[in-house]
């Protein structure tokens, strides 16, 4: 099984690039679980065609019994769409809502259930507490991905997030494998993306350009694989799912990774 | 220096300030195990203590409504007057609008919050929360408010320097029996030496820590000798609940014939009177010496003091700074809670069968 968490800045496009990444590794025949780390919940909506599931903690709230079925959602090309969820803004903690979401999840036995060959984290912002680290540490996720563009708080967001997987690294805990360029379509993009690369410690596995077909896609309610599977916009997230899987280690184990 | 044995909690510390404070009710918003030991104790003193249990639910999204409920059942069981919304370690981490929710509750009485939690650097840092927090609700003045921060922060400071927080782990000791202590002061007395004792006290412990004046003086009388007794009884110093203990206790005493040669500060005091007993003490020039309370308190106490104490690390600390003659009146705090009469104390029963009382 493949665990794979993205991280990224708010509003920087972790969530299309995950549902495209997802539904490109579902055409190519993989179970794909993607699993949305945001109270907002709206990280699986374009391969739901803009349908809103359950949460797991709306769900599990006051102490209901929660069953798969009630949070274990199919979407476009199968793959199985789950949202963690969370509180209002302002209120409560949304990191302890992952961890709780989490323990929901695993004590449920949703790997088990289902099998899936690829399991995605797409986890909100910065990892501001020890909730939004769950994802990289006790073995949740193997393999981390960030998005950025070349803007400078991107980056900035990009490089704590390095550092917080490099504080879990020692403990046999997820690896940073690479930073996803979604680009913006600012000067000299690239170099400034390289640049804070090589400060960083990591490589830039792939470029994603600035298009307005996502924009499209995602206004009809799907991501650029459903909505215009021949655009080349299309072929460059299939080519990042296929980097993603070759980047990924394989492992055994149910929700958290069996290590050797 | 980090110091590593369990040690007072601020929440405690602020329950304790806000029954001082005699509130009607404090609701710990946090979980129902939180503070559950010393609430049960501070029951005792007649002060209700409710908690608002919150849930996991409740860290994840928001514990107000539990809050607000809890606040409306207070209003409907208790009808206080004063009700003071505690923070926890719990509530206070996920960011907890205390002021919001009681707005919302609206019950009608003064409520008012202390934003406090587990992890303040100092124990009284929780204290201080609630005397401020009480001072913005109208229950103390200005004046009152500077006098408790002022106190709070030398005991912090003498705890630092010669108690709890001064070693870097203690271990919890029972100490020797009484007989040791009890006889060296019936010889004293037996060969007409000049015994005096010293009580700085921390509030309600005053009720057992007295007992040693009643035992000093059946011994003197019995014995011969000379004594002088010196304590922080002053009746017109502190909040109203601990004005009434120093009343309680000076009263008994009198009224069993025993008269205090220097009344030095209020029962809140003992951090502060250490300097003022010690020049009294001196001027009466003793023999022997017995310091009860909190003898680290006491400016240059020696190792032939007779050191007694409530807390188990306390006396282990004066073990080992090598006071042969400390011992430890354990579990004294259970004892005095919700009393309002003196509690016979081990050392000052031993005495008095010395003596033949």
């Amino acid at each position: 099984m493949r665990r794979i968490a993205i991280y990224g800045k708010g509003g920087i496009g972790k969530s299309t690039t995950s549902a495209n990444i997802s539904a490109a590794l579902a055409e190519e025949g993989l179970k794909v679980m993607q699993i949305g780390c945001d109270p907002k919940s709206d990280s699986t909506r374009m391969l739901l065609n803009g349908k809103r599931i359950p949460t797991v903690l709306e769900t599990m709230r006051g102490g209901s019994d929660v069953t798969l079925d009630d949070i274990v959602h199919e979407g476009y090309g199968g793959v199985l769409c789950v949202e963690c969820g969370g509180p209002s803004p302002g209120t409560g903690c949304a990191g302890r809502g992952i961890i709780a979401a989490f323990e929901t999840l695993e004590r449920l036995g949703a790997t088990d259930a289902y099998r899936p060959d690829v399991i995605i984290y797409d986890v909100l912002g910065d990892v501001v507490c020890g909730g939004f680290a769950m994802p990289i540490r006790n073995g949740y996720a193997s393999d981390v991905f960030v998005v950025s563009s070349g803007e400078m708080m991107s980056l900035y967001a990009a490089s704590n997030i390095a550092s917080a997987v490099s504080n879990f690294s020692s403990s046999g805990y997820a690896r940073l494998c690479g930073l996803i360029q979604n680009s913006r379509g600012i000067d000299s993009e690239d170099t400034l993306v390289d640049t804070a690369c090589r400060e960083i410690g990591t490589t830039v596995i792939a470029r994603i350009s600035r298009s307005q077909t996502v924009q499209d896609c995602e206004a009809r309610n799907m991501t650029v694989i459903e909505g215009e599977p021949g655009s080349a916009q299309a072929a460059s997230y299939r080519a990042l799912a296929k980097i993603i899987l070759s980047l990924s280690k394989d492992t055994e184990g149910g929700m958290r990774a069996i290590r050797g | 220096m980090k110091v590593i044995h369990p040690r007072p909690n601020p929440i405690v510390a602020a329950m304790y300030t806000l029954r001082d404070l005699d509130v009607d009710v404090i609701v710990v918003h946090g979980p129902a195990g939180c503070s559950f030991m010393a609430s049960r104790m501070i029951e005792e003193a007649g002060v209700r203590v409710v908690t608002s249990g919150m849930k996991d639910d409740d860290l994840i999204f928001g514990g107000s409504d539990s809050l607000v409920e809890t606040l409306k059942l207070v209003k409907e069981r208790f009808d206080p007057k004063n009700v003071a919304v505690i923070g926890t370690c719990a509530s206070m981490i996920i960011g907890e609008d205390l002021r919001a929710a009681i707005t919302r509750a609206g019950i009608g009485c003064n409520v008012f919050p202390v934003d406090c939690h587990g992890c303040m650097t100092n124990n009284t840092d929780g204290a201080i929360k609630a005397i401020e927090g009480a001072c913005r609700a109208g229950m103390i003045d200005d004046g009152e408010k500077e006098r408790q921060i002022r106190l709070l922060r030398s005991a912090t400071a003498a705890e630092r320097s010669t108690g709890l927080t001064s070693k870097q782990y203690l271990t919890p000791v029972r100490g020797p029996t009484k007989m040791n202590v009890a006889n060296t002061i019936a010889d004293a007395f037996r060969s007409g030496k000049r015994v005096a004792c010293a009580m700085l006290a921390k509030k309600e412990l005053a009720y057992r820590f007295a007992d040693m004046f009643l035992a000093l003086d059946t011994a003197r009388r019995k014995l011969g000798g000379e004594l002088f007794l010196a304590g922080n009884l002053d009746t017109e110093l502190g909040l109203p609940r601990i004005r009434r203990y120093a009343r309680d206790i000076t009263g008994e005493l009198e009224s069993k014939g025993v008269s205090i040669d220097a009344v030095i500060g209020g029962l809140d005091e003992y951090a502060i009177v250490g300097e003022r007993m010690k020049e009294a003490i001196d001027g009466f020039a003793p023999d022997l010496l017995i310091l009860v309370g909190m003898p680290h308190m006491y400016p240059g106490f020696s190792e032939d003091d007779i050191l007694i104490t409530d807390q188990p690390r306390q006396l282990s600390n004066y073990l080992s700074m090598g006071c042969r003659l400390a011992v430890g009146e354990i579990s004294s705090h259970s004892m005095v809670m919700g009393t309002r009469t003196i509690v016979p104390m081990e050392t000052g029963d031993t005495l008095r069968e010395i003596v033949g009382e």
